[in-house]
């Protein structure tokens, strides 16, 4: 009977953080969270639960992303209606996508997701008479208080991960690791691995769809190089998985926290505690111990990735018995 | 018909580079069956290194070729060694572990060379940078030229190497099939690490050739990977004669492209072509030659 | 196991949160700037920093505002919209800065300018080009750069008195500066009777635009319009040279046609080649020549008109403080509209036109490479050497 204690206790902490931390500041960075929170769920259910690795999750989230803007810069409707239409145009995207690039495996779909990525970014580019390009789009905010946007934010994570979660306890769930561990297997008995396997892509782009259609309201301006990043959206969804742990409930949570976390502290230097040592100690050296340290967030990002993948092949979350273990080995001998 | 022909001497001077980055891909994609996505930062480094070396020391890029490619080899054997063989034996729900790793591993080495150069343009200009010399009326570019003769000749000297040494011909089989080869005596991990020894060597020559008549930074490795990997697929993954089809096709396509649809398209092209061959000839060029 | 795996969470967060409040209060006059200082946008982002940071010592060494020194927390953007908003909130939340100044890209100036007017601090932009970004009816909102579609004035009016061109085309970047440029030059150029022949963009950073240019001399346009940064500038005249194409003249829109690289790395492809400018260190503006030497002494590099906006952002910062009726948002966001002065960047006077509002404008210039020389050649009363028109080929050279 304790085991849901943890997610409730962070339900709890979640729904009531806005009203213990008043700041914009923090509330930004936990919207930041919870929509990695949502993305990285959309990308576990097809790569870490089904197994075919997506590397272009900023198509779908830049499909949604531009929906929400398009609805409100050409038709005039408001951007909200972007959650809905977004999520449900990307499925639109990776329908037709995943009938034809399904009958490719392993690396080779990862490789057509990836082109598919860069596809639309060229699209949203060129295209000028709709996208306006690299002008961008504008949108105005709905509201000024972030705490809005924070409740719509916490809802569309809630959704992605107890939607993932129902998902994969169901019949569905069990379709989906079955083609992941052995795809021929799986055929063999009979299931339809084609169908299977767009029906989990077009759930995992319906979420990424939704997020970017949430981030287009919140941040108001997007544009291509933004929303369609190979870097800074399609990688960083890999990495928030499998930094969390590939292919468990609360794997792509943990890692959203996390690497919006590394990134925040190595971008103010430690939250200019760091600066703060320098100031109050006299050390000059401080300084410049600062400037590299905000410098390499990229790379702790790459570093996080190795060390992960060498030691913890499944994540946090998925190899959390390893960690328990060299904590609990370190403390005996101390006892 | 002037920028008929024009527009094809480009595209094939083009594609004789992005043979030599698509055939290390190849190589490695043969041997380990792994896409190497760190590919086109290998080349950035090598790039550096060229750099660095006409910069202090004056040496002519064509030179350092000598040095580039040894030390990428270097390069790749370390991280093979300490990074992707040990993979293999870690278990993990992803057999993808080894291409996500190759993605960390491009972006430390990005941060790196951003740590030592900062981001600011380099260029090494020599005196042959901006020459071209004319035959009737279409122009080639002297640094292009030659460094389409070079990858010819260092592709070349990969086919005589593979085909004719002891060595070679381990890879090759490894290539074909790895438990056998295994079986047959022949030490796999070292073989790989060789493998991605040669394969980044070759990228290096690639970058260090390209280096006179481009410019150096360290976000230049992106496209430059995803270049590869059209090209590898292009030609079919491991054929390494496929890899110089796949290469000068998509120099081809970018420079028709370029020039009778729009400069716009000119990734797109690529892009797209990669994606048609992915599902319409899934073994790329290789299967229509069989070679 | 998983509850633990909670119990992280929940500290971790903490954690995050918790040590965010460390800054000391002083007397000192907090100011924030915010600014891509890592990523690929890092470049200009360090030019405009060392900018920023030698006008404030300038300004403190000088007695500072009021008998009070100016502080400067300077804030990394990455270049990311979502990591600015971070930023901005941190500098306006948690440091309670006065003012803030900064902004490179459109993308992340324009999140960034949202949140300034939400929590009513004055924000002076200092790059952040998009039009937009003034049109939208904000009072806290102030820029000192001109907006994109106004860099190429000088060249029109040089064109339609000198050039008298009956054609051109456009090759321009796709980025926002390329492509919102390209469209407004075009629709210059068709007002004027210009026939657009070409218009055509390209990803920055190609290895080859041999089969563009092959294209462009096959059309036979009177002059070629290029909207490109420094590197894809330099290939783009290096490879004209090698195609031995030669329209009446070349025109760059400013960017990467008048940096000191672009010479060095187009060689004497880059002689005679125009371009529209902002700034340049020989205008006639107080300080400018000083503040381009200054820099190059300090930080060894050169510094070009992003890190001049910089510079005279802070001037027109420290301005606004002195003259505000006391030190808060408020008064400064006041005296900062009524700011008329002269900067080493060129006059400061916030004005309101068309759609835009609180918009500094600016006369811009058209120079010219000569002899590895940039030269200011149009208007003529500024003009620092007279122009070469017309440009001999490339043969002739």
């Amino acid at each position: 009977m304790k085991r849901p204690s943890g997610p409730l206790l962070l339900l709890v902490f979640l729904l009531i953080f806005p009203l213990i931390f008043r700041e914009g500041y923090y509330q930004h960075l936990m919207i930041l969270v919870l929509m990695w929170v949502a993305i990285g769920s959309g990308w576990n259910l097809i790569s870490g639960y089904t197994g075919q690795v997506l590397f272009g999750a900023a198509a779908f989230f830049g499909v949604g992303a531009y929906t929400a803007a398009l609805l409100s810069s050409k038709l005039e409707l408001s951007a909200w209606w972007g959650l809905p239409l977004g999520g449900l145009l990307s499925v639109a995207i990776a329908f037709p996508f995943g009938w034809i690039c399904f009958r490719l495996r392993g690396p080779y779909f990862a490789l057509a997701t990836l082109a598919l990525n860069e596809i639309f970014r060229h699209i949203a580019t060129i295209w000028e008479s709709l996208t306006d390009g690299m002008i961008g789009i504008l949108v105005m905010q709905t509201f000024i208080s972030k705490v809005p946007y924070y409740y719509v934010a916490l809802a569309t994570a809630i959704l992605s991960i107890v939607g993932v979660d129902y998902v994969i306890r169901s019949r569905w769930g069990y379709y989906f690791v079955s083609i992941r561990e052995d795809q021929d297997a799986a055929e063999s008995m009979g299931i339809d691995t084609l169908y299977y396997k767009m029906v989990s892509l077009c759930l995992s782009a319906f979420l990424i769809g939704i997020t970017g259609a949430l981030y287009t309201n919140y941040m108001g301006f997007i544009d291509p190089k933004v929303v369609f990043s190979l870097h800074d959206i399609s990688i960083m969804a890999i990495l928030v998985g499998i930094v969390g742990g590939v292919g468990t409930i609360y794997g792509p949570t943990v890692g959203a926290f996390i690497m919006v976390a590394v990134q925040e502290i190595f971008r103010t230097g430690g939250f200019g505690l760091l600066n703060a040592i320098g100031k109050a100690t006299g050390w000059p050296f401080m300084t410049t111990v600062t400037k590299y340290i905000s410098e390499a967030h990229v790379l702790s990002f790459g570093l996080l990735v190795i060390v992960v993948i060498l030691f913890l092949p499944n994540g946090i979350v998925g190899d959390w018995g390893i960690i328990k273990k060299i904590f609990v080995r370190s403390k005996k001998p101390a006892v | 018909m002037e920028v008929f022909l024009q527009t094809l001497v480009a595209g094939v001077l083009k594609g004789g580079l992005y043979a030599l980055i698509g055939i290390g891909m190849t190589l490695i994609m043969g041997v380990m069956g792994i896409i190497n996505l760190a590919h086109g930062q290998f080349m950035m480094v090598a790039m550096y290194v060229t750099y660095t070396l006409f910069h202090f020391l004056g040496i002519d890029p064509y030179f350092t070729l000598l040095i580039s490619m040894p030390s990428l080899f270097v390069l790749g054997i370390l991280i093979q060694k300490y990074l992707l063989n040990p993979l293999m034996k870690v278990d993990s729900i992803l057999p993808e572990n080894q291409v996500l790793m190759t993605v960390g591993i491009a972006m430390v080495l990005t941060e790196i060379a951003r740590f030592i150069f900062s981001s600011n343009y380099l260029s090494v200009k020599t005196s042959y940078s901006s020459s071209a010399f004319y035959v009737g009326g279409i122009s080639f570019s002297v640094a292009l030229t030659i460094a389409f003769g070079i990858a010819l000749l260092l592709t070349f000297g990969l086919f005589w190497f593979l085909i004719k040494t002891d060595l070679g011909r381990s890879i090759r089989a490894v290539s074909q099939d790895g438990e056998a080869a295994e079986l047959m005596g022949v030490d796999s991990e070292k073989i790989k690490m060789i493998t991605m020894g040669i394969g980044a060597a070759l990228v290096a020559a690639a970058g260090t050739l390209l280096l006179p008549i481009y410019y150096l930074f360290p976000d230049i490795g992106g496209p430059f990977t995803r270049k590869a990997f059209v090209i590898t697929i292009l030609g079919g993954l491991g054929s390494t004669v496929g890899a110089i089809f796949g290469g000068v096709t998509l120099g081809l396509a970018e420079s028709f492209g370029a020039t009778y649809i729009g400069m716009d398209f000119e990734d797109m092209v690529g892009l797209v072509i990669f994606l048609l061959v992915l599902l319409f000839i899934p073994g790329g060029f290789r299967r229509l030659t069989k070679v | 196991m998983r509850i633990r795996a909670f119990g992280l969470l929940v500290v971790l967060s903490c954690l995050i949160l918790g040590i965010g409040s460390v800054c000391a209060a002083g007397e000192p006059i907090k100011v924030g700037v915010v600014l891509p200082l890592t990523g690929e946008q890092a470049k200009f982002g360090e030019i405009e920093k060392n900018s920023f940071l030698m006008g404030l010592e300038e300004i403190n060494k000088a007695g500072g505002v009021n008998g009070r020194p100016i502080e400067l927390l300077i804030e990394d953007d990455t270049g990311k919209p979502d990591v600015g908003r971070s930023a901005v909130e941190k500098l306006i939340s948690q440091d309670k800065v006065v003012a803030l100044t900064g902004g490179y890209s459109s993308s992340v100036t324009y999140a960034v300018c949202a949140v300034a007017q939400q929590r009513k601090v004055p924000f002076l932009v200092s790059t952040g080009s998009a039009d937009k970004i003034t049109e939208q009816g904000w009072d806290f909102v102030f820029r000192i750069a001109p907006p994109v579609s106004e860099y190429p004035k000088a060249l029109n009016s040089f064109l339609s008195e000198v050039v008298k061109p009956q054609s051109v085309a456009i090759l321009h970047e796709n980025t926002l500066f390329g492509q919102s440029g390209a469209k407004e030059f075009s629709e210059q150029c068709e007002k004027a009777g210009i026939k657009v022949l070409i218009k055509e963009g390209y990803e920055a950073g190609a290895v080859d635009f041999k089969p563009l240019l092959i294209k462009v001399k096959a059309a036979k346009p009177d002059f070629v319009y290029m909207i490109s940064y420094v590197m894809d500038a330099a290939l783009l005249m290096r490879q004209s040279k090698e195609l031995n194409f030669n329209p009446k003249l070349f025109v760059g829109g400013g960017a990467g046609f008048t940096l000191p690289e672009f010479a060095k790395n187009a060689g004497d492809a880059a002689e005679f080649v125009f371009s529209a400018d902002l700034w340049s260190p020989t205008l006639p503006y107080p300080g400018a020549i000083e503040y381009f030497e200054n820099y190059q002494k300090r930080f060894g590099g050169a510094t070009e008109y992003h890190g001049a906006e910089a510079y005279g952002c802070i001037y027109v910062v420290a301005d606004a403080i002195k003259r505000a009726k006391e030190i808060s948002q408020a008064a400064i966001r006041e005296s900062m509209a009524a700011t008329d002065m002269m900067t080493a960047f060129g006059p400061v006077k916030f004005i309101s036109y068309d759609k835009k509002k609180q918009q500094n404008q600016l006369p811009t210039y058209l120079v010219q490479w000569q002899k590895g020389i940039l030269e200011t050649v149009w208007p003529k009363n500024v003009a620092t050497k007279p122009y070469v028109y017309p440009v001999p080929e490339w043969s002739k050279k």
